[in-house]
């Protein structure tokens, strides 16, 4: 497998708009529709291929660490004092099977609901696109039992997603890592303001940092 | 149900407002001229929003006219169109026919409307077109309102058929988009549902309607729960977007996506916490 940067052509240090714009001029060059009459078409759509996988995989790449619910890198050694009905559970969501999870999990009786089983559900439902619940159940096993990294873990991950918008929408003018994002929290996010706050402190204690200010 | 994904425009720079507007009369004039000038109703930002997203991904070349209309006689307007345009027409077609673009505050019935007949018509050459959608759109519905009728209060399950029923729809064609689409128009799907309860919440619990919100309405954190869950839904939504290779309109795309949805439920907010009755705003541009 080619390293993904270098088929399209940029560092590794390069932000998301870059790959974008890199993967973009690519996929114009080598587009099928550009080979129609053309003996290279072949080589042209096998290229045309890499690039999007390459594309496709330096997105995924960048995703992870993020909120990726992939179950089968989340679990630990299950305890022995798990029932049968939860190591079913287990076994649906390693393997991806969230509807059947979720079955699993509404088969087992309130009065039986540990955190486990909150914890299992709050996965099952983030399969299945049902943030809302999934983040109550997981903030519920981590309500039940505080200690457990594993769930609290899986809150964070949950959450984070959130946080990150919120950032984004209250963080400056930078969507993509630039100027206001993931910066000194003393800032307004506006260059301008910035320096004119600099400039008024620097003057008040006798200095002068913009002499046109 | 409509109206919520529109821009910001105080944030927007004049030439990317000016481009917006155009996409947004490009889309009304294909709607009258395939459909007729009663057909111009199911125009919708939503739909502008879907022709942006997706002229953005495919690249799709525009057509630009600058010309009169009846709505803007005095002044030349820009019109962009392209086969995005077109599709986005259709699916507006769909969706009005099945009282979906209902932008009116009281029901009013379709086929009190001049041409709803035409609507159908039309409505029967789009689905030859696009069986999957159309089959989407109807099956969604169908569960929705069977939830609705079980008072099902699951906000999730509630919202999750309407995020379907979008999902389907941002899937202009089947490729190497198509989950990535899927996954944006599902949790955009599911904040307009929630947003819509949210602006109904009050009018619903007087008149005894179904709302999956209710339950949280007892709540003294009513409205930072609502905005959570709200926030929840444009946190995916975004992620994916941003996992696009878009490049053309960023601006208006991130606008929207960041800024403009949360337009409708500020005012909503800031008029209940002032205790006044909320107004109508303004939609238009």
């Amino acid at each position: 497998m080619k390293d993904p940067y270098k088929v399209l052509g940029v560092s590794p240090n390069a932000s998301n708009d870059e790959i974008k714009k890199a993967y973009r001029e690519l996929s114009r060059k080598y587009h099928p529709d550009s080979y129609v009459d053309n003996p290279l078409a072949g080589l042209a759509e096998e290229k045309f291929k890499e690039i999007q996988e390459a594309y496709e995989q330096i997105m995924r790449e960048r995703e992870s660490g993020s909120s990726s619910y992939n179950y089968s890198y989340g679990w630990s050694n299950t305890s022995t004092e798990q029932s049968q009905e939860l190591t079913a559970v287990h076994n649906y969501l390693a393997a991806g099977r969230y509807y059947e999870a979720l079955n699993a999990l509404n088969a087992i009786n309130i009065n039986e609901r540990t955190a486990r089983w909150y914890y299992y559900s709050a996965i099952a439902n983030a399969g299945l696109g049902n943030n809302i619940v999934a983040t109550e159940h997981a903030a519920q096993a981590v309500n039940m039992d505080p200690y457990n990294a594993e769930y609290q873990n899986l809150l964070n991950q949950l959450e984070w997603q959130s946080r990150r918008y919120q950032e984004r929408r209250y963080g400056g003018t930078g969507y993509d890592g630039r100027y206001g994002r993931n910066n000194s929290s003393c800032g307004t996010g506006n260059l301008c303001c910035d320096i004119l706050c600099a400039d008024a402190i620097c003057e008040c204690m006798g200095g002068d940092l913009c002499s046109c200010i | 149900m409509f109206g919520y994904i529109v821009i910001n425009k105080p944030e927007l720079k004049m030439k990317d407002f000016y481009k917006y507007r155009a996409y947004y009369c490009g889309l009304c004039r294909m709607l009258k001229a395939r459909y007729g000038i009663s057909a111009q109703f199911t125009l919708s930002y939503d739909m502008t929003f879907l022709i942006i997203l997706l002229t953005s991904l495919y690249e799709s070349e525009s057509k630009h006219e600058r010309k009169r209309c009846i709505v803007h006689p005095l002044k030349k307007h820009d019109f962009l169109q392209n086969e995005i345009t077109a599709y986005a027409a259709d699916m507006s077609i769909v969706l009005s026919y099945h009282h979906l673009l209902d932008n009116w505050r009281d029901e009013k019935s379709l086929s009190g409307l001049a041409g709803a007949k035409a609507l159908k018509r039309a409505c029967r050459k789009i689905e030859k077109k696009y069986p999957r959608q159309c089959k989407e759109i109807k099956e969604n519905l169908r569960l929705l309102e069977e939830c609705e009728k079980n008072n099902n209060n699951d906000i999730d399950t509630a919202a999750r058929f309407f995020g379907q029923l979008m999902g389907g729809l941002f899937v202009y064609r089947e490729d190497v988009w198509s989950e990535s689409l899927r996954r944006l128009g599902f949790y955009l799907g599911k904040f307009i549902y929630i947003m819509d309860a949210y602006d109904d919440i009050e009018k619903d619990i007087k008149k005894g309607n179904y709302n999956p919100l209710k339950k949280y309405y007892k709540s003294s954190r009513f409205t930072q729960d609502t905005e959570r869950m709200l926030t929840m839904m444009m946190a995916e939504c975004s992620r994916e977007f941003e996992k696009l290779p878009c490049l053309v309109d960023i601006d208006i795309l991130r606008n929207i996506l960041y800024e403009g949805v949360w337009t409708r439920f500020e005012k909503l907010r800031n008029s209940r916490i002032n205790g006044e009755k909320s107004k109508e705003i303004s939609l238009h541009g």
